[in-house]
Parts: structure tokens; sequence; C-alpha cells
């Protein structure tokens, strides 16, 4: 029963769904600050190159992790250099972000003597748990039978969702997201609370890139992560700004990622549909998620943050 | 001990030398950060970035090339430039140019041999344009009706553009496709009546095309009350409607605009230098090269003519960098690079920073000190 073709969809979906939780509750954080970084991609790959380097020169995933981590909220730095300092277009920033990201992730994928690429991960997560309660049939494999980091990302949105709503720092965090002015008035500093938030969601972005290398496919090629970074920035939206609701979003656009290898073991007639073709869903489902959620005044509703995009000038108060 | 802020204040009109200062800084800085990751990774960056100059501009085919690289550049650029003065966020150019490279070379294929080269040529460029127009409309109708978000709609559609030149190339056997290959698919080449005349080396027409629409571009932002019109909504929506104008037309007419030039781009690559609708060709982000190429420019669509050869050099470089055992994705990050400084500069152009005014005694204190 637990070969089943719709338990083996579901379990692939969690794990390509995985590092879609880490990245888009990573964004959600970053944007309740009032930032919009459109440099996920590039931080995610950036998180991904430097924690699989960090495991391969010392075969140590949790090492790996660190450097993911550091990574990400490093290289998210200049983002918030950019967009809370010097207050230039943050839609400009963050693409450029995603630029120099790509190509930093690239180069130091191929440089040098002896290049990562090719290069298979010198250790891997797999699942913590394995025959005993991990073969029950049905909740085996769809609860005990993960790795480690799908637990983490289950954590990390309900902790998220915790900080944000149940919290004081939390409370000042939306603030200035709605509100920066008022939220400065009632003694917030709205500069360091963004430029922490930002270096947060960078982190969890190079976190979830380094889920790649290290764990779905583990070993180095180049742009592991396809488009995982602009999937998340829409996954926002279509989370409406939660992180539990991120866990699910993102398990729908695993299973939609999934989907063509599914219908390739069902035979005729669908294994007919072209590959090309399935790889549109994921990006046709964000579009329609799109102008189905935020047209017109809907995206207000939804819990945008008000102040998401616009720069704060503390002079003008 | 007086702590000394430094007080940001907005300047009025930055002096034309700053203008041109902060991206040039922008390039070298950009340089610098390449060089040191050069460096780290084992490689002089003087020796790499020599060998960059020498491939770009050391030899006839070296310009010729750099300047077939830029042709579609000043297109994508323009087509981020246009956009991005009036404040609409079109990060589709890729999927755009990508629509009109599938419609241009669609419509030459459909017209095969017997259509004149005065009539074919035209007929394919406009078939790219209208190409790139549309698949930006469907971003700019919601948009515009529905007042959706475009980024994330134009983003996701480069990626929907992507999978459907694939699946005429990869995927089918569509009339895209070149029915004589069959071991590796490739694109049916567009015949030779469609094909943009050559002049210099591979150096093709389409480069004269492109400085045509961004001249026709600069006229059309700065010396028309279209143009006018457009930049008072840039500067403030709300001023804009104050004065009568009628913004959702101006986003919808600048979103079209924008789109256009992209598949315009896209019309002339497949016309020009690729000759068939080849993936392995036209995947190269020349989208997203366009908004550095736009940002650099600082929306300025004379000023992106010659910042697109600078990146078309680029481009035209980094392949070759791989006999010298570099990886050509430096290109990649060189070019990050100099778009992350050219928008931290634009601080530096709209704003002056000076140290405040300090009382004489502070000041006779510090000298004693």
């Amino acid at each position: 029963m637990n070969d089943s073709q719709l338990i083996l969809t579901i379990v692939a979906a969690v794990g390509l769904g995985t590092p879609l939780i880490f990245a888009t509750v990573g964004e959600i954080i970053t944007e309740r600050a009032g930032i919009l970084n459109l440099g996920v991609q590039g931080t995610m790959l950036v998180g991904a190159v430097a924690g699989f380097w960090a495991t391969f020169q010392s075969g140590s995933l949790t090492l790996g992790i660190v450097a993911s981590l550091l990574a990400g909220a490093a290289f998210s730095l200049i983002h918030a250099f950019a967009s809370i300092t010097l207050r230039v277009s943050q839609i400009v920033s963050g693409l450029a972000l995603t630029i120099f990201g790509t190509g930093l992730a690239s180069f130091l994928g191929k440089a040098g003597s002896d290049p990562l690429v090719g290069e298979p991960a010198r250790d891997q997560f797999d699942s913590i748990i394995s025959g005993g309660i991990a073969d029950w049939p049905i909740i085996g494999p769809l609860v005990f039978g993960h790795d480690i980091l799908v637990y983490v990302a289950w954590i990390a949105a309900g902790a998220a969702s915790y900080y944000l709503f149940r919290t004081r720092m939390g409370l000042s965090l939306r603030a200035v997201g709605e509100d920066p002015a008022s939220a400065e008035s009632a003694g917030v500093n709205v500069a360091w609370v963004r430029y922490v938030h930002v270096m947060a969601g960078g982190a969890l972005a190079g976190l979830g890139g380094a889920y790649y290398p290290l764990a779905l496919v583990p070993t180095w090629q180049d742009n592991p992560i396809g488009a995982a970074g602009w999937i998340a920035i829409a996954l926002v939206i279509l989370a409406s700004w939660r992180p539990w609701r991120a866990l699910f979003a993102a398990y729908l656009f695993g299973a939609a990622a999934r989907i063509q290898f599914t219908l390739q073991t069902l035979g005729e007639p669908w294994s007919n549909i072209p590959a090309t073709i399935l790889a549109m869903i994921p990006f046709v489902l964000a579009i329609i998620a799109m102008i189905a959620l935020t047209s017109g005044k809907r995206a207000r509703f939804l819990g945008a943050p008000a102040a998401l995009g616009i720069p704060y000038f503390r002079e003008q108060r | 001990m007086t702590v000394r802020r430094i007080i940001v204040e907005p300047r009025g009109l930055a002096s034309l030398r700053l203008t041109l200062t902060v991206p040039l800084l922008s390039v070298l800085a950009a340089l610098i950060i390449g060089g040191i990751f050069l460096w780290i990774t084992g490689d002089n960056p003087l020796t790499v970035y020599g060998h960059m100059v020498d491939a770009a501009f050391g030899s006839s085919r070296g310009v010729s090339e750099t300047l077939i690289s830029a042709t579609p550049l000043i297109l994508t650029g323009l087509a981020a430039a246009i956009a991005f003065k009036m404040l609409v966020w079109n990060i589709g150019a890729e999927g755009q140019f990508l629509l009109g490279a599938i419609v241009a070379a669609g419509i030459a294929i459909a017209m095969g041999d017997g259509v004149p080269a005065v009539l074919a040529i035209p007929v394919v460029i406009m078939a790219g344009a209208i190409g790139g127009a549309l698949w930006a409309a469907v971003s700019a109708v919601p948009r515009v009706y529905l007042g959706t978000n475009e980024i994330i709609t134009t983003l996701m559609l480069n990626f929907i553009a992507l999978n459907l030149m694939n699946y005429l190339i990869f995927g089918s056997n569509s009339p895209w496709r070149d029915p004589l290959v069959s071991t590796f698919p490739t694109g049916r080449p567009i015949p030779d009546g469609a094909s943009l005349p050559r002049f210099f080396n591979r150096l093709d027409v389409g480069i004269f095309i492109a400085i045509a629409v961004a001249i026709f571009a600069w006229y059309l932002v700065n010396r028309t009350r279209w143009g006018f019109e457009v930049r008072v909504v840039g500067d403030s929506a709300e001023t804009a409607r104050y004065a009568g104008i009628q913004v959702p037309r101006k986003i919808l007419g600048v979103f079209l605009i924008s789109g256009a030039f992209a598949g315009l781009a896209g019309a002339l690559f497949v016309a020009g230098p690729v000759g068939a609708l080849d993936p392995r060709s036209l995947d190269l982000g020349l989208g997203f090269t366009g908004i550095i190429v736009a940002a650099l420019a600082r929306l300025n669509a004379l000023a992106v003519i010659p910042v697109a050869i600078l990146m078309g050099a680029l481009n035209n470089a980094g392949p070759s960098l791989q006999s010298i055992g570099v990886p050509p994705e430096i290109v990649t990050m060189l070019q990050g690079a100099i778009l992350i400084f050219a928008v931290g500069g634009e601080f530096f152009i709209a704003n002056r920073l000076r140290r405040p005014e300090l009382p004489p005694e502070v000041l006779a204190g510090e000298a004693a000190a």
C-alpha cells in the first residue's frame, strides 16, 4: 500500500515542497517588515553553493546547514543596505541580487582547478527513521519517513507563525510593515527591525537552497534549484503572508512539480502529455492565483503589509 | 564628544557629470568585486579582463559579434527603460522576447521562400513586435483593469514562454522544428527571403533597426505630448489624474510598447544571427540583462545604446573565457554586480550628503585635539 502512486506522489511533493517552505516563510518574514526582496532566487543559489561546499569540505551536514544560513543572511544584507539605508528601488535591488547570486553560484561551482560541478555530496539528508513506524501503512511514509529538514520546516512555519502573531517582537515587526512612522513614534527602531528580518528571511532562503544539493539531488549541478526562488515569491501571496498557509501552498506546488513523473507512471494517455507542457503548470497556477487574489483591493484584505515596498524616510516624519 | 551624524538631503537636478560618474564607478566597482572572486579562485583578474577586452574588441570579428550581442540588448533595455520610467514593473522582457522570436520565426516559415525580402522582412519584424506586445498584454490587461500586481505575472510568463519554446522544438513535431535533424532537435532555418542582410562579418542590419528604435523611443518619451503625460504618471499618478490624464490607458500603452520592444528584439535575433528558433541560442537571459542596461542608462533611451554595447561586449567575451579555464558565468556575476552598484548609486545621484554645521567652539575643540 505504501508503494501506491498516490502515497509516493505525496511523499515526493513533501520533499519538493520543503525548500519552498523555507524560502516562502523567509520571504513572509521579510515582507512583513515592509521590504520586498526579489533576490530570493539568487539568495537560495548562494545558500545552495555555500551549503554544498561546506559539507563537501568537512563531511558535516550540520556545517553545511550553518554555512547556507550564514551565506543567505550575509547575501541578503546587500539588499537590506540598498533598500533600508539607501532607500533605492527594492524591485531593482532585488533583481540585481538575483542576477549577481545566479552568476556567483554558477561561477563558484565551476571555478578553480577542482570544480564542484558534478561532484556528489559527501553526505546527504536521509529519512531519520527507517523501518518500524516508518513502515506503517499510509501514516508511516507520510508522517514518519521524512528527513530531518522536513520536520524542521514544519517547526519553522509554526515558530514563524507564533513569532508573528503571539510575541511582542512580532507585533513590532508587523507594525513596521504596516505603518513605519507610527511604529517609530511608539519607540520601535524601524531600520533595525527591517535589517534583522531581511537577514532572517535571507538565512531561510539560503537553507532552502541548500536542501536541493544536500537532500533532493545530492550532487552539485549548475542551478540545482530551478525557479524555486521565483515560485516562493508567488507563494507568499498565495499564503497571504501567513506562515502556516505557506506550508500547504508549498506542498501544492511540490505536487505540481512532481505531476509529470506521476503521469508517466499512469501510462497512456496520461504519459503522452509532453513534459514541457506539464512544466508550465506551477507558473500558470501562480498567475491564476495572482489574478484571483491580488486584484483590486483584495491584496489588502488578504493581509499584504501596507508599507510593502515603500522606502521609509525617517526625516519626513 | 559630539556625535557628528551625516545629513542626507535630496538634491535637485543632478549635474551631468554626476550622472555619468556614478554609472562609470558602478562598472569599476563591479570589476573590482569580480576581480576579488577571480583572485580567490586562482586567476589573475587583469589577465582575465585583458582577455575579455581582446575577445570583445580586439578583432573585426570580435567587434561585429559584440554588436550582434548588443542589438537585442538595446531593445530589451528600451523595454525595461520605458516601463520602469512609468513605474510599470515589466520583468517579463525575457518571455516577450521569446514570444517575439516564436511568432517571427513562425511567420517567416509559413511564408516560405516565395515572398520577396522587401515584404518578408518587415512582416517578420512586425510579427515579432506584435507577439511581444500580446504576451505583455497577458499581464498588462489584468494590471490595468483588475489592479493585479504585474511583477509576478510577468515573471511567471517568462517561464511559460520558455517552456512553450521548448515544447515547439523538443516536445513536438511543430512547424518550428527542423524535420531534417532528428538526433538533437533544433529550429527549422528561417527562409533566406526573411533573413536580415549582413554587411560586416556576421553583423546584420538589425543593429540599425535597434538604434532607430532607440532614437524613436527617446523622441516619444521626451518630445511628444504622449511622452510628457507618461512622465507625469511616472512622477505621480495622483497629479496625472488631477491633470486629466487617463492613467489606465497610459499604463496599458506603455506596457504594450515595452512588450513590443522586447518582441522586436526576439524577431531580429531569429531573423538575424540565430537564423532559427534555437532554444540554446535564445535562452540567454537577454530580458534580464535588459533591466541592467536600463538601470545603468538611468532609463534614458539614448544612453541605452552605449550601455547595451558594453553589456553585449561582456556577453560576447564570456564564452571565450573557457579557453583560459575561467567559467563564463563571471559575466553574469559582473553584470549583477554592476546593477547592484548602479541601483545603489541612484542614492548618491538623488541625495547630497553633508556634515552638519557645528558651533564654533566644537570646531575649535576638534582642531586643538
